[in-house]
């Protein structure tokens, strides 16, 4: 009994030790100061981390957008209401799916990439020889690369929005036969700027920052074994994702649920 | 040894978890020589040398360069102290998105605002010290080992920094890259001028450059010398370890139940 009690004190430590860790590993790599080489920095990262999820994104969003108006217009339709497609659509979209599937893609695209990078770096270690050079691998290594994430995934999520709704207007529009003006109007009139896209966007720029930070983190406290590559990978995939939704919960909450 | 102190290492305590690894470690790193710290594998030798560098931090005593102790700088401080440090990697540590020129280059272009030309003949001239100038545009994964290791030398050395810190140059070498490194290492130590501490069991290339040993087992330091010195010592482990005999103080086999016991085991009983 006392053993499982300590076991349970050891284990309650060592999450509470990695949060502390992961807090003020955080704190360090966000407030560095910009530099001209690292701009540069931060644009290969940007590369990497944005530009090469690109395609991912632009594929996941033209089929979802597909899929919403072939799933939207089959309900729709018994209602009479199939005008509506764009709308419900591009609400769809702007609101939930393109800040949550993106960020979903992109833990796993990039973030894993991130981990098993970072991850290699310290089992060969590289971040140790830096540091030993008198550079800081907080600052050099870590800081563009999260500040990619916070940057890039904002700008897939517009760019899985946008695909998607066209996805959805060549479904909906040219396959079955929705009115292409009511398509567009309906979504233009019921789509409002501040609540929806802001929204949206203020969703997805929380999921960048905790994405790629979990990220990052994995890599740089893992062990540095083959082994233990593998594992920071992984957890790197399922905490991610699990904070994404939770957190989808949560800023939904907060921004569409006063029914007051 | 009446040379002024580079590095000092006073009353070091470390521990991992439940193993204590030093108890009270005392040595002195004369300034322009090389120093050599020996001792049997996993007496932790290389920790030693991230205790010195400022990576880890001891549970108690002090390591002071240049006066400064390491481990009072704060985070800023640390990394301009090690400006004025190299350090060998065992593995060599290079950085694989770099091609070798680059990694000789990235301390030069980190820590200096010098132009491109000057920054070209820097490298090449340390490359050309090591030999490898014609390697430059080639990537760290096409290297063999031992021509890593020049490079991350010609890296650690770019800055032409005070102290330089060997991890275990000589391991996995073949005769050939070891000669050639054994030569490195004095060479760069008498052209530079700088303090070398070199990390090894190699014993009989480490003697041949090292100007002054210590042996660390059972994590406090066994004995010091000069190499002449230490092979005429009559210590036990100084023996043991210098002549590389295979059982003495330092035990040939892991601790381990009683042999008989653990053959005889009844089936169920295995551990």
């Amino acid at each position: 009994m006392i053993d499982r009690i300590a076991a349970l004190g050891r284990g309650t430590l060592d999450v509470l030790m990695a949060i502390g860790r992961a807090g003020l590993f955080l704190v360090q790599s966000v407030f560095c100061l910009p530099s001209r080489e690292g701009f540069y920095l931060w644009v290969r990262q940007m590369h990497f981390v944005g530009v090469m999820s690109v395609a991912i994104v632009l594929v996941s969003g033209l089929f979802i957008g597909m899929v919403l108006a072939l799933q939207g217009y089959t309900i729709l339709v018994g209602f009479g209401a199939d005008e509506a497609l764009g709308q419900m659509v591009a609400l769809s979209l702007v609101r939930e799916l393109a800040p949550v599937v993106a960020a979903l893609l992109f833990a796993g695209r990039a973030g894993s990439a991130l981990t098993a990078e970072i991850g290699l770096m310290k089992a060969t270690e590289q971040l140790t020889s830096m540091e030993m050079i008198g550079v800081d691998p907080l600052r050099r290594i870590v800081a563009p690369r999260l500040w990619a994430g916070f940057v890039s995934l904002p700008i897939l999520t517009v760019i899985f929005a946008v695909v998607g709704i066209w996805g959805g207007h060549l479904v909906g529009v040219d396959w079955l036969g929705v009115y292409n003006g009511s398509y567009w109007s309906n979504m233009q009139d019921s789509v409002d700027f501040v609540g929806d896209v802001l929204n949206g966007m203020v969703k997805s720029l929380v999921f960048g920052l905790v994405v790629t930070w979990i990220a990052v983190f994995q890599g740089y406290d893992l062990v540095p074994t083959s082994e233990g590559i593998s594992r920071a990978t992984t957890r790197t995939v399922v905490y991610a994702s699990l904070a994404v939704l939770g957190l989808d919960f949560v800023l939904t909450a907060l921004m569409f649920g006063d029914f007051g | 040894m009446n040379d002024p102190m580079m590095v000092e290492v006073k009353d070091l305590h470390f521990a991992r978890g439940s193993t204590e690894v030093f108890r009270g470690v005392d040595l002195q790193i004369p300034l322009g020589k090389i120093t050599a710290i020996m001792g049997p594998s996993g007496t932790g030798k290389t920790t030693l040398l991230k205790l010195i560098g400022g990576q880890l931090t001891p549970d108690r005593g002090q390591v002071l360069i240049g006066g400064q102790d390491v481990h009072k700088l704060p985070r800023r401080a640390l990394f301009k102290l090690r400006r004025r440090m190299g350090m060998l990697f065992q593995s060599g540590a290079l950085f694989s998105d770099l091609d070798v020129f680059e990694n000789v280059a990235f301390p030069l272009r980190v820590h200096t605002e010098l132009p491109n030309a000057m920054i070209r003949d820097i490298v090449l001239m340390k490359l050309q010290a090591v030999g490898l100038r014609g390697a430059r545009h080639l990537m760290p994964s096409e290297l063999s080992g031992g021509m890593a290791r020049r490079v991350a030398l010609a890296r650690a050395v770019a800055l032409d920094p005070d102290l330089v810190l060997y991890d275990e140059p000589f391991v996995g070498q073949d005769p050939i890259s070891m000669g050639v490194l054994v030569q490195l290492i004095k060479k760069v130590n008498q052209a530079l001028g700088l303090t070398a501490i070199v990390v090894s069991h190699d014993i009989k290339e480490t003697l041949s450059i090292a100007d002054y040993v210590y042996i660390i087992a059972d994590g406090k330091v066994m004995s010091h010398g000069t190499p002449r010195t230490l092979d005429v010592d009559e210590d036990a482990h100084t023996r043991q370890f210098v002549h590389g005999e295979p059982d003495g103080p330092v035990p040939f086999h892991y601790p381990a139940p009683d042999f008989y016991d653990d053959i005889l085991a009844p089936a169920g009983q295995f551990s």
